[in-house]
């Protein structure tokens, strides 16, 4: 197995009498698409936001190519480039100006940010809308627009919070092939999700979140185990399906 | 149709008795306020008595209502769900029966119920005789009626621009206007007593042939015996109603069928400025753009500005104009460091970017330094044209030197005082629906008020040596002590924001994850 890019080690995080992660263990290879899936209320937005520096975490360590986020967070946060769910950006700044921003903020000379935020701008299909202020963005060009701010820098790692949430086929599209293209340069990628599809589809290594625990963490093809990705979660996380009872008048055969 | 609507209005306004503390608060302040005007409206018509005189202020105090009903619903649009046609457009509802619901939600609440009562006093005032009263009652309900369906036109035809981000801007700057006519009329016009019944003398003649002056009009014939003649009137306020109702309808089923509204303006420029300048150039790049199409920085320095001019104004009209001059340049420097008391809050969840490259103390000094520099650029020029213009007025323009050297103090002050409680007191902020400038989140109300006061305790500190130094040169030469003074508060007021950024970075350096979960916290 290659150096890890991401190693996990006993994460633990309580909101008040909550535990919104318990102790979680990950590693992840250099050069992997790594995907960390769980149903809502996981624990998968805490252990994001504690492993990319934006959340204090009670216990654990992170260790990103090796640097420790939380003994050294500017060295660690300088290697990785992270697209939160809720995409955190500058309303009143143009996409063009919020991507030379993101390059400036990381220390590039202002016209080494302006071509790459240009280019970035051109690959993600926002050029059109390059001088339109991000307040008016639909959600797909806003995550698009953070997805770029993230990359500007060239991140070595790169931690995407539900990247396609509210994307529309297109750029879903659009971005799932700059991930892969990154990731083929020997870059790495975590990102998590609810989409089983998605992530079967492009993750090689996927590790299944519940109730703020690791539940599984391997290869696609181990932790499928000969399933489908979305079976194989249903039956480690459980079903929680109880609308058979209750909703007997829903549908077109019922009065 | 109609009931359904009212019980949702009711349902709406009730549920802020449920909600945080502070929407507890404001709804019982609302309704007091209300009440309050209900009855202060009702004893001055009841006491007006009959005659011209008294028509003109009647028609005055109806107008004021119709104007307040034509500007209160732009500004708190999003505040009322049932003015926006979009709440509406889901369901299977006709046009006619959904326009009366409308007109019967408008009509339900503190307000329109407060209107209704202040405005009834013309019973008791400006009406004379059974006749008289009858035709009043009649011409308030028509007036009310009349504001309702004013207000509805106007929300419903704006109503796709307000749902927009230049809409909701264009409305937040409303209160700029209104602000500046409140604070000039209570400071300047009232407070001196200026302000008597004879003040309105002839506004009568100007709005005779408005709606409100037709409904005054119509009791004022009434009442000496001219009941054809009222009744005309009356008809034609109707006629206006109507071909304004009709006009809403329209508008509303127009509104029906198009409720998306994005706005599509692009900015001008390729690029952010000062790219050479490292991070403290490129902070300063993105504050200064935010001062520029930020409304609720428009909405700041309009109200430093508004303040300040009042603060000065009535002083530099008398012989001791000095110390409103140097009030006036103080406020100036207090204004700018409380509105921006609460930077990485105010910044929002784009903070978290910020934040990831912010990497030690030496970045978090260009940080603040960086926005300071672009606070400066607007808030000196401003100071100074304000110290300059009272000083003007006072007819001492070199004065404005005075006043000026306590406003680069203040300034300085201000600046130190707002990147320090920017760390120390940092709290969340949201952009509520109606509401022009951000305020703290429910819990944090406490360290907003904290980040306020004591600001403007660090300016008044921090500016009082300045003040001592202009009391006590007073027999210097001019042509000494002016310059003197002025380069001596400048360096005194770059030491104290120098000094405010770098105990802003010390101590941001080892808070900077619990800064940016705050920021985050924040809805803009």
């Amino acid at each position: 197995m290659s150096e890890s890019a991401i190693a996990v080690t006993g994460l633990r995080k309580s909101f008040g009498p909550k535990e919104a992660v318990a102790g979680i263990d990950l590693e992840i290879a250099a050069g992997s698409l790594a995907g960390l899936v769980g149903p809502n209320g996981a624990g998968k937005t805490t252990s994001l936001s504690m492993m990319t520096g934006l959340l204090r975490p009670d216990g654990g360590r992170v260790l990103i190519n090796g640097l420790d986020m939380w003994a050294d967070p500017p060295a660690a946060k300088a290697v990785i480039g992270v697209v939160p769910a809720e995409p955190r950006l500058f309303e009143r700044l143009s996409g063009e100006e919020l991507l030379e921003y993101a390059g400036r903020l990381r220390g590039m000379p202002a016209t080494e940010a302006r071509s790459r935020a240009k280019q970035l701008l051109d690959v993600l299909d926002l050029t059109e809308d390059a001088k339109r202020l991000v307040a008016d963005y639909s959600t797909g060009m806003r995550k698009k627009a953070m997805l770029g701010c993230a990359l500007i820098h060239n991140p070595s790692v790169l931690f995407l919070d539900e990247p396609l949430e509210g994307v529309d086929p297109i750029s879903a599209d659009t971005i799932r092939r700059l991930l892969t293209r990154f990731v083929a340069s020997g870059s790495t990628v975590l990102f998590s999700s609810h989409v089983m599809e998605l992530v079967e589809q492009v993750c090689d290594h996927v590790s299944i979140i519940d109730k703020g625990r690791i539940v599984i963490s391997g290869t696609t093809d181990e932790v499928r185990g000969g399933k489908t990705l979305q079976q194989a979660f249903v039956d480690l996380v459980g079903s929680r399906a109880n609308d058979q009872e209750v909703l007997s008048w829903l549908g077109s055969s019922s009065s | 149709m109609a009931r359904l609507l009212v019980q949702l209005k009711l349902r709406l306004l009730l549920n802020a008795l449920r909600a945080s503390s502070g929407a507890k608060v404001a709804f019982i302040l609302s309704t007091l306020c209300a009440a309050l005007v209900a009855g202060g409206v009702f004893y001055l018509l009841s006491i007006l008595g009959g005659g011209i005189a008294a028509a003109d202020l009647t028609t005055a105090i109806f107008s004021v209502f119709g104007l307040a009903w034509l500007i209160a619903p732009v500004v708190v649009f999003g505040l009322d769900s049932t003015l926006d046609p979009a709440t509406l457009a889901l369901y299977p509802l006709r046009t006619r029966p959904l326009a009366v619901g409308l007109l019967a939600a408008s009509a339900t609440g503190a307000w329109p119920v407060a209107n209704v009562v202040g405005l009834l006093g013309v019973t008791i005032g400006l009406a004379r005789g059974a006749l008289g009263v009858l035709i009043a009652v009649l011409a308030v309900l028509l007036q009310v009626l009349f504001c309702i369906t004013l207000a509805r036109f106007v929300t419903t035809g704006l109503a796709g621009m307000l749902r927009s981000r230049r809409g909701k801007d264009f409305a937040a700057l409303l209160i700029l206007p209104i602000f500046a006519v409140y604070e000039g009329f209570i400071q300047v016009v009232a407070a001196d007593g200026s302000l008597t019944a004879a003040s309105f003398g002839g506004i009568d003649r100007w709005l005779r042939w408005t709606p409100p002056g037709l409904a005054v009009h119509a009791i004022l014939d009434a009442s000496t015996g001219h009941a054809g003649t009222a009744l005309l009137l009356l008809a034609l306020l109707a006629g206006i109603i109507v071909v304004l109702g009709v006009a809403w309808i329209r508008s509303l089923r127009h509104a029906l069928i198009t409720t998306d509204t994005s706005t599509q303006s692009a900015v001008h420029g390729s690029a952010l400025p000062f790219g050479r300048y490292g991070l403290r150039g490129t902070v300063a790049a993105r504050f200064w753009l935010y001062q520029r199409r930020e409304p609720a920085a428009f909405i700041y320095w309009g109200i430093t500005l508004v303040i300040m001019g009042v603060v000065g104004i009535r002083a530099a009209l008398t012989p001791d104009y000095l110390g409103g001059l140097l009030a006036s340049a103080a406020a100036g420097g207090a204004f700018t460091g409380a509105f921006h008391a609460n930077a990485i809050g105010m910044s929002g969840p784009g903070f978290g970017l910020e934040a990831a490259a912010l990497n030690g103390r030496r970045a978090l000094r260009a940080y603040f330094s960086g926005q300071n520099l672009a606070i400066g650029v607007i808030a000196v020029p401003l100071v100074t044209a304000v110290c300059f213009g009272l000083a003007a007025v006072a007819k001492h323009p070199l004065a404005g030197f005075l006043g000026l050297a306590v406003g680069l103090a203040g300034i300085g002050a201000g600046l130190a005082a707002a990147n320090l409680f920017s760390v120390a007191l940092a709290f969340p902020v949201e952009k509520r629906a109606g509401t022009p400038m951000p305020r703290p989140t429910s819990g944090h109300n406490g360290a907003g008020f904290a980040s306020w006061f004591f600001t403007v305790i660090g300016v008044g500190t921090g500016v009082t040596p300045v003040i001592l130094a202009v009391v006590f040169t007073q027999s210097a030469p001019a042509a000494i002590r002016l310059p003197l003074l002025v380069l001596g508060a400048a360096g005194y007021g770059l030491a104290l924001a120098w000094g405010g950024v770098r105990g802003a970075a010390v101590a941001a350096e080892p808070k900077l994850p619990e800064l940016a979960q705050i920021a985050i916290q924040s809805a803009l």
